[in-house]
């Protein structure tokens, strides 16, 4: 009888009840167009040219970010270290890069050195965070909390608390002014990372064993499933893309700041979960990543555009959170 | 029941899991207070002492409140906002009451604190019921209210500290000292003794800790458990509410920049260095309260020994997983042995 | 609910304190209770006897109101139940004590006696009058429990003890017992006999689950049999034997459920000796499978035989002796190195331990194999080829509806079990652990599962089936081995592989203990 009380829970998905699955699936996106309508609508520039590609450049960022965080809430995890860990990355590529420059190498190595010590800053924060976790059997929460103090710490001693100036043109070039086709450089970034990390979940055995993980990490090892394994490559999975999300923005500023992250954890969680990402584990992706971050950008677009006050934004976002949980919860009592 | 032995019977193993935990903390604290006597002077300067105290006490406030939560099984990530929430609605309402009963100061305080504890509540309210009827998880959605709360301590006051409160409640209570002590020490002693009361001896306290270890086998014994739930939200806002007016009083204006990421934070690595299982079930607010005062101390004790105050929060990190890490382990130790 | 159907009404004038007509609980797929009858009379102590999945369990759940039932009618002191809740039914006085416990396990003994209805004034507590009547109890039931130690510290048996304190804590008009002796001691037990005794003389029905004869013997006014979730006979305990009782719960069904496997033992697979699991849950055993034939392991609830397969598959930390694969010494590290060596295990639990529910039935057949060339290659998942091995797999089973991207969790018991055998089927393995394959699954989905398993052995493979349904380890195995407290009390073969001897094996040290 072991079996029966959980298939009370999922029982027979009725027709009725598939097509209600359906319609949460897609109330997100229908929601979004309302959105983008309504505030077009409030005011024209919301539709122009310069203002789309401006949203699509902001939501790349935030989507790497919310990325990197749905990775490890398929897990049932999440990273509160994130932020911090980009002011890190930041500041220790652009300490890198400034070292090197005063020691007259070019200006190609200066990059390779940049993106190589920002990547392994990144990849080490991820490592520390997966072995806690994984080995050390710490909750997600204090690990990651641990290692937000951490890399704040560093990142502001790193620094001495004031922006690391000194970084090549070609650095900033790359990942910032480029362009490819006229399609700037952060967005061609994202775009290409993001399809590689579909394929990873979806296509690879990292990707299978991280979801199984997620839905039931004790049938994972029953079945042979390294499941430490599995959670130590997330977390620095993660990371790492945070690294990269890291190196773009520094890109854009210009210099290595200790606040960079500021309160980019919580917002990449906010913008993963807004999205579908379920912090019960299992379900989530590349998608549900990209469709929340490009709500919360469309968002904070227009009230910016329609000039609604910044603290109400905050307001309405904290509300959209919940809000967004609430559905989700909704959209799997359906199931 | 004469009979009754007071010695644990063979089979029974009693407590000392917990005794561990229970020594642990304050020979650390002892350590450090000691190393500090030694290497600082400034340290037992009577002014240092008193500013360690007032901090530990805020904090302890706070993390009793967040440490009740996490014992249901919870989080409560909007206390930090709700520090600002409050000071920013006490500070503003009492300078409206002000226009109101003009040179009433008794009316202007309560009104103020009043609304103050009310904002805390609310937003209290808001977490336990998304969390309790929703069935959300309390994660989520103490980050909604955390971010919404920050924007409406904002709004009120546009960035700006918000004065116009009455001398009294700044002068007579804020900066007031009894007996040689800032009020916030009485404040933050009366909260802890209260709060020991609730754990042991109400069913408030019992309920939250049953709650947090199995909250299945609670609702079976026919607790309705939803309603404790919603009170531990309830009780973390309005301790974070009286941190914020605690704060306000003692600054002499509201302002939404108190409390903020960094006071959440700190509420929750108190709670957990306190022996407070995220796991729930399991905590003590008294083990809460030295691990406030032990954090207090700590960051003092790396300022005068002029640890860069930048590094700090690496110590703080390397503390906390390390202090969660140990308890793991020997729970790993316990089921295996 | 209706009443109408209440025909059989029983032939004394009282009504008797419980009664139920035609309780009906369908779960996914598979009908747990079908138009099952029971009345428990007060004073009375009603045996619930049948196999496991008989829908015992499910019973109890919805008379504890746990479950609500599809339809039947539902009366209990004279008055009709609906909508039963855990908490009503603790109001009007039926106190469940289950088998997983309903304990916290971060509260006290006393504090866990109390929840729920602890003794409060004014939202405070009383903490000396519950301290007070909690000894109170505990001395009167002569436990040795002592109330403020916390319920992680204990051991079963003691956490058994104070949920059977729990349930008489209150006004009991109902006591429900789900196996309650399965980790007592003899003594704890004797003292539990002489509760109910006196219980009974208070007027308080007691449903007892069990299926030791010994204790239906002693303790039962009547037995009401159940099999496949249908209500076969209650019948008066003086009047019938123990062998008409085990005919009844196991039908004529032996013949035609399980399949005649033709074993032809070859090498020795698995050769454990002296070996040990944790602090003696499994302590010095000694056993041997061979290849080509089905070594059973029977045994009560608790007495180790899971854990002991579970060591052999890298699940348990074995503590001391040594584990021989054909031969060669393996010391079983993690369930992916046992699965390379061959070995493959079926947890109990499904559920818990078994599937992803919420993930495709594709995904939880290939997930022992994702280390293998034909799943993967350089890291990457070759889905097509995944589709094309697991499809005809799904297919050989009989997977219905036969359509694998369907998540696992809208299964039933039986389909949800042919997924687990389908990953028998993705790779080379020889020796095959089976943890109570059949609980959980109906009829026609066991008598597959044992199809499958006559396949296996045909094949020359080892199969070991751990199961606490003594039919089923009877009529498959061809060595059996019967475990007690974590040791071999026996291996039967041959002709002296009968119900009879197993039970006795089962109660051994009960009736050293008794003797002596």
């Amino acid at each position: 009888m072991a079996d029966l009380a959980p298939a009370l829970a999922l029982a027979e998905t009725s027709a009725r009840s598939r097509w209600r699955e359906q319609l949460w699936q897609w109330a997100l996106p229908i929601a979004l167009v309302v959105l983008f309508l309504a505030f077009a609508t409030a005011d024209s520039r919301v539709f122009s040219p310069a203002n789309l590609l401006n949203i699509a450049q902001q939501t790349s960022y935030v989507a790497l970010f919310a990325m990197a965080q749905a990775v490890v809430i398929i897990t049932r995890g999440f990273d509160l270290s994130l932020g911090p860990a980009v002011s890190m990355v930041s500041v220790g590529a652009a300490v890198a890069m400034t070292a090197a420059v005063t020691n007259g190498s070019d200006p190609v190595s200066v990059l390779f050195i940049g993106l190589i010590a920002g990547l392994a800053l990144g990849a080490a924060t991820g490592l520390f965070n997966g072995v806690v976790i994984a080995l050390l059997g710490v909750s997600p929460f204090v690990a990651t909390l641990g290692s937000y103090n951490i890399a704040i710490g560093i990142a502001t001693t790193l620094s001495a608390g004031k922006p690391v100036q000194g970084m090549p043109d070609l650095f900033s070039t790359l990942l910032y002014r480029g362009n490819v086709f006229g399609v700037p450089a952060a967005i061609v970034i994202t775009v290409i990372v993001g399809v590689i990390l579909h394929v990873a979940l979806t296509r690879t055995v990292f990707g299978r064993s991280l979801y199984i993980v997620g839905t039931n990490p004790r049938a994972a090892a029953v079945a042979g499933i390294p499941v430490r394994r599995v959670l130590v490559c997330a977390y620095a999975l993660c990371s790492s893309l945070a690294a990269l999300g890291a190196l773009m923005l520094t890109a854009r500023t210009g210099s290595g700041e200790p606040n960079l992250g500021g309160s980019l954890s919580l917002q990449a969680i906010a913008a993963a979960v807004v999205g579908g990402t379920s912090l019960a584990g299992g379900r989530g992706g590349v998608g549900t990543a990209v469709l929340g971050a490009l709500f919360v950008t469309v968002l904070s677009n227009g009230m910016n555009l329609t000039r609604i006050d910044g603290y109400v934004q905050m307001v309405v976002l904290g509300a959209i959170i919940i809000v967004g949980v609430v559905l989700d919860r909704a959209r799997l009592g359906t199931r | 029941m004469s009979t009754a032995a007071v010695t644990l019977r063979p089979g029974t193993p009693g407590r000392t899991g917990f005794s561990i935990q229970f020594a642990f903390l304050p020979v650390l604290l002892i350590a450090v207070v000691v190393g500090m006597s030694l290497a600082s002077p400034q340290f037992y300067g009577p002014i240092n002492i008193l500013n360690i105290l007032r901090n530990a006490s805020l904090l302890t406030i706070v993390a009793c409140g967040q440490a009740i939560v996490i014992i249901a099984g919870g989080f409560d990530l909007s206390v930090g906002a709700v520090i600002a929430l409050a000071s920013v609605v006490t500070a503003k309402v009492m300078g409206m009451a002000a226009a109101a009963f003009p040179g009433n100061d008794a009316a202007i305080i309560a009104c103020g604190v009043l609304a103050g504890l009310c904002s805390g509540l609310a937003v209290g309210l808001v977490n336990g019921i998304c969390v309790a009827k929703l069935k959300v998880s309390g994660f989520v959605v103490t980050l909604g209210t955390m971010s919404a709360a920050a924007g409406v301590g904002l709004m009120i006051t546009s960035g700006i500290p918000v004065y116009g409160m009455p001398e009294s409640f700044v002068k007579g209570f804020g900066r007031a000292q009894f007996f040689g002590l800032p009020t916030a020490i009485y404040v933050a002693i009366a909260v802890v003794l209260v709060m020991v009361l609730v754990q042991r001896r109400t069913l408030f306290g019992r309920y939250v800790f049953a709650i947090g270890g199995n909250a299945e086998a609670t609702t079976n014994s026919g607790v309705s458990i939803n309603r404790y739930v919603i009170g531990t939200y309830v009780l973390s806002g309005v301790l974070a509410a009286t941190t914020g007016i605690l704060l306000t009083a003692q600054v002499g204006s509201g302002q939404a920049s108190f409390g903020g990421d960094r006071m959440m934070l700190q509420s929750i690595a108190a709670a957990v260095i306190g022996g407070v299982s995220l796991r729930g079930g399991i905590g003590r607010v008294e083990i809460v309260t030295v691990s406030a005062l032990f954090l207090t101390i700590l960051g003092n004790a790396l300022n005068l020994l002029r640890i860069d105050s930048r590094l700090q929060p690496v110590f703080l990190g390397i503390i906390m997983v390390a202090a969660v890490a140990a308890e793991e382990l020997s729970r790993r130790r316990k089921t295996r042995g | 609910m209706e009443r109408a159907g209440a025909v059989g009404t029983p032939d004394q004038e009282t009504e008797p304190l419980l009664q139920l007509v035609g309780i009906s609980k369908r779960f996914t797929g598979a009908l747990a209770l079908d138009r099952v009858d029971l009345d428990v009379r007060a004073g009375e102590l009603h045996v619930l006897f049948g196999e496991n999945g008989a829908g015992k369990s499910t019973l109890i759940n919805v008379i504890s109101g746990t479950f609500l039932p599809d339809v039947g009618s539902f009366r209990f002191g004279g008055e009709d139940i609906r909508h039963l809740t855990p908490q009503r039914a603790r109001a009007i006085g039926i106190s469940p004590v289950f088998q997983e416990f309903s304990l916290v396990p971060t509260l006290t003994v006393e504090e866990n006696l109390f929840l729920g209805r602890e003794l409060s004034t004014g939202g405070v507590l009383r903490a000396g009058d519950m301290r007070k009547r909690a000894r109170a109890l505990i001395d009167e039931l002569g436990f040795d429990l002592e109330p403020a130690a916390r319920v992680d510290n204990l051991s079963r048996a003691h956490q058994q003890m104070a949920e059977i304190a729990k349930a008489l804590l209150g006004k009991v008009r109902l006591l429900i017992l789900d196996e309650p002796t399965a980790s007592l001691t003899e003594r704890e037990t004797g003292r539990l006999f002489e509760l109910i005794a006196k219980l009974k003389q208070q007027g308080v029905g007691i449903i007892y689950v069990s299926h030791r004869m010994r204790e239906i013997r002693a303790l039962a006014d009547r037995v009401t049999v159940l099999r496949d979730g249908r209500y076969i006979r209650t019948l008066d305990a003086a009047l019938v034997t123990d062998l008409e009782l085990v005919e009844l719960m196991t039908g004529r069904k032996i013949d035609v459920l399980f399949p005649t496997i033709p074993h032809a033992p070859g090498k020795v697979a698995v050769a454990v000796e002296n070996l040990s699991v944790g602090e003696g849950i499994v302590s010095d055993v000694n056993f041997h499978a061979r290849a080509g034939e089905i070594t059973g392991i029977a045994g009560l609830v608790g007495c180790g035989k899971s854990e002991l397969v579970r060591a052999i598959y890298g699940l348990e930390p074995v503590t001391g002796g040594s584990i021989r694969l054909h031969g060669m010494p393996y010391e079983a590290t993690s369930p992916r190195a046992s699965l390379r060596k061959g070995v493959a295990y079926f947890p109990a639990n499904r559920a818990a331990e078994g599937l992803a529910l919420t993930r495709p039935i594709r995904e939880n057949v290939s997930m022992t194999a994702l280390d293998l060339k034909r799943f993967v290659s350089f890291g990457m998942l070759r889905q097509g080829a995944e589709r094309l091995l697991i499809n005809p797999i799904m297919k050989q089973l009989n997977l219905r509806p036969p359509n694998i991207e369907r998540p696992v969790g809208n299964l039933s018991g039986g389909n949800r079990q042919k997924v687990m055998l389908g990953r028998a089927l993705t790779r080379d393995l020889t020796i095959f652990l089976f943890d109570e394959p059949s609980v959980g699954i109906d009829v026609g989905a066991k008598v597959e599962v044992y199809e499958f398993m006559k396949r296996l052995v045909e094949a020359g493979a080892a199969v070991i089936v751990v199961s606490s349904e003594l039919p089923e380890v009877l009529a498959l195995s061809n060595r059996l081995y019967v475990m007690h407290n974590g040791k071999i009390a026996a291996e039967l073969e041959g002709a002296a592989k009968t119900e009879q001897n197993v039970l006795s094996k089962f109660f051994t040290d009960h009736l050293a203990e008794a003797a002596a």
